[in-house]
């Protein structure tokens, strides 16, 4: 096959230049089947999607200028998962494959460097791994229907587009906002991370947000932000920073009727100043919901969308060199870029299925990686009537989940708690 | 099995509340084994070898003492003593300590690497003015040197370790960096008996003004978001 090269899109540009030898921008979604998984059928599956998913086979190259992303000629392999999630990615892997296809017991999971893609395009492109898999393995026939594709067509160019340069407004708008408290710990020495999944009836969640008049993302957003307050007020060191900020990473798809496999997602960060005065909790729901709904709408959209390919399309900046470029974004990224939030709230919806995949599938899970200067993030999605809410942490101190487990508990959703305590 | 203190569910056989750590009245036999089998695999990843920054400070140190030797048998063999290899074997010691040494370690500390390679670089100044029989060591390289590090060091030590209040503090540096071109010129004058202050005025006045902009700037909250907008950060 002949190899194939694509630019880094928008958003994908600054996670190569601000990896770390011990951490870089990585994210997770994963399947929960009824049935072990046979590691062997998985890598025959990964191997059949190989040209019809040409942006999500990539390594990472170098150039002078820029980074860019290369096709593979072999799917990686099927191998087993990790004893935690999101193990950093070094250079050297990255050279090899951006993506790691894992696999435990009935588990089939997929972590993606986001150079690659965001959560949208790495689930569409676990639920055709399941169905290539499902296929392969039971024999059944899975109709090209929603995200899922017909594994012998070629790829649709909208598909493999970088669509920020598509969308951007005439003029951009200015990124300038108040940075956030920072939430603190003792990490781990091992990179080790730690997951606890609270899963609760999404019936009862919905229910819980429409009671409030907001949509679910803004009502755990609400709760979120509530825990941080709280943990703001037993830090015996809050610092000046002081506004508490979720930060939401919001799917560009919808908002602009555009579809790609590649990163097309924007985060917004909504929240309140604790020293103005006490929140009830509806008024925390409201202003989160109200806040989320201000910065989502396509115009906002576009202005932000252009402020960052402008900087892109600067004639100097191009110019610059790829290790001057390196520093200076990983300044930039240092001085502004983590410090407008306090954590994430990455929420996925509701997955859907084919008919004929849903017997055979128990569970989806979606995680998100720890930021390099803040500890804690979280990550929901839906499927079959439950939601996993999953909090990943690099620290040592579980009081965030703690704080934001309780008050789901106090406010009436029965949580069940998984974990994988060390 | 719920936790009493946080009231969420637990898993079958889990020991403790992942949460609040309070700890299960009664555990499923066998349960934290069982837990951790089901959930998560023991699979702990390899550290990966660090080969490739050691492999080319090798290098490096390879070709640098390649170069500091060969010039200084040739300079032995031919005139019978170091003569001018002095220097470029110093040179690539230099070199060596600026480029190498740092990344022998696993984390760049300027504190402690800065003041060395300015260190270093007197040193090798030293020796080429003791060598040529030079008297402007005392007077200009070391008081230039030691100017150039303090602005450097505190430079970095700004934009590393402080966080608030930064934009005065680069406006001050700004100005005491114009204001060093003058002290410059001044040890120029006493050493070598140059004319006073004549190139340092336009150094002087370009960096003040370009520091009082940023002072003023950094009181004056429409204009520090004027910057900000323009430079973000």
């Amino acid at each position: 096959m002949r190899k194939q090269w694509y630019r880094l899109d928008n958003a994908a540009l600054i996670f190569p230049a601000v990896m770390r030898k011990n951490w870089n921008n990585v994210f997770r979604v994963s399947v929960t089947l009824r049935d072990k998984v046979d590691p062997e059928t998985l890598s025959r599956a990964a191997e059949d999607l190989l040209a019809r998913f040409p942006t999500i086979y990539v390594r990472l190259r170098t150039g002078f200028f820029w980074y860019y992303l290369e096709t593979v000629n072999k799917a990686p392999k099927a191998e087993e998962d990790y004893a935690w999630p999101l193990t950093p990615m070094s250079r050297r892997k990255l050279k090899k494959c951006c993506i790691r296809i894992l696999y435990y017991q009935n588990r089939i999971a997929v972590e993606f460097f986001h150079s690659v893609t965001d959560g949208h395009g790495g689930m569409a492109f676990l639920k055709n791994l399941t169905a290539r898999y499902l296929t392969l393995k039971e024999d059944i026939a899975v109709p090209a229907e929603g995200e899922i594709v017909d594994p012998a067509e070629a790829p649709r160019r909208e598909e493999t587009r970088d669509c920020f340069q598509l969308c951007g407004a005439k003029k951009g708008i200015s990124r300038a906002e108040e940075n956030a408290y920072r939430l603190r710990g003792n990490p781990e020495e091992d990179s080790f991370r730690y997951i606890v999944t609270g899963i609760v009836p999404t019936e009862k969640l919905v229910e819980k947000a429409h009671e409030q008049k907001v949509t679910v993302t803004a009502w755990l957003a609400a709760v979120m932000a509530e825990a941080v307050q709280k943990r703001r007020e037993e830090d015996p060191h809050p610092g000046r920073r002081r506004h508490i900020k979720i930060t939401i990473p919001v799917d560009l798809r919808r908002t602009f009727g555009m579809n790609t496999m590649r990163n097309f997602s924007l985060a917004v960060n909504i929240g309140f100043d604790p020293l103005l005065g006490e929140y009830s909790h509806g008024e925390i729901c409201r202003l989160m919901y109200h806040q989320l709904a201000a910065e989502t709408i396509p115009q906002r959209m576009a202005g932000r969308v252009a402020t960052n390919v402008n900087l892109q399309r600067s004639l100097l900046l191009r110019l610059v060199p790829l290790p001057l470029k390196t520093q200076a974004m990983r300044l930039v990224y240092s001085l502004s870029g983590e410090s407008k939030g306090c954590l994430n709230i990455s929420n996925m919806g509701t997955v859907t299925l084919p008919e004929a995949m849903v017997p055979y599938v128990e569970r989806f899970d979606f995680v998100i990686g720890v930021q390099y200067s803040y500890p804690n993030n979280c990550s929901v999605v839906s499927w079959q009537g439950k939601t996993c809410i999953n909090m990943i942490r690099g620290i040592r101190d579980s009081e965030l989940e703690r704080l934001f487990f309780s008050l789901l508990v106090e406010k009436g959703l029965p949580v069940e708690i998984e974990s994988n305590r060390r | 099995m719920y936790c009493v203190y946080c009231g969420v569910k637990l898993q079958d056989g889990a020991e403790e509340c992942p949460l609040c750590h309070t700890a299960v009245a009664l555990p499923l036999r066998d349960g934290p084994q069982a837990v951790k089998q089901e959930a998560w695999s023991d699979r702990v990843p390899r550290a990966e070898k660090q080969s490739g920054k050691y492999l080319a400070a090798g290098l490096v140190t390879v070709i640098l003492a390649a170069a500091a030797l060969s010039c200084l048998i040739f300079c032995l063999k031919s005139l019978g003593e170091a003569a001018w290899s002095g220097y470029v074997a110093l040179g690539m010691a230099l070199l060596w300590v600026w480029l190498v040494l740092p990344v022998l370690f696993p984390r760049w500390r300027p504190m402690i690497f800065l003041p060395l390679d300015f260190a270093c670089l007197a040193g090798y100044l030293l020796y080429i003015c003791a060598k040529t029989g030079g008297n402007w060591f005392l007077s200009f390289a070391f008081p230039v040197t030691a100017l150039i590090a303090i602005v450097t060091l505190a430079g970095v030590a700004m934009m590393r370790y402080i966080v608030q209040g930064r934009l005065r503090l680069m406006s001050l540096l700004v100005i005491f960096i114009g204001l060093s071109f003058m002290l410059i010129e001044f040890f120029q004058h006493i050493t070598f008996g140059t004319p006073m202050f004549v190139w340092s005025l336009y150094c002087v006045s370009g960096f003040c003004l370009i520091g009082l902009f940023l002072l003023v700037s950094s009181f004056v909250p429409s204009m520090r978001g004027w910057l900000r907008r323009k430079f973000f950060f």
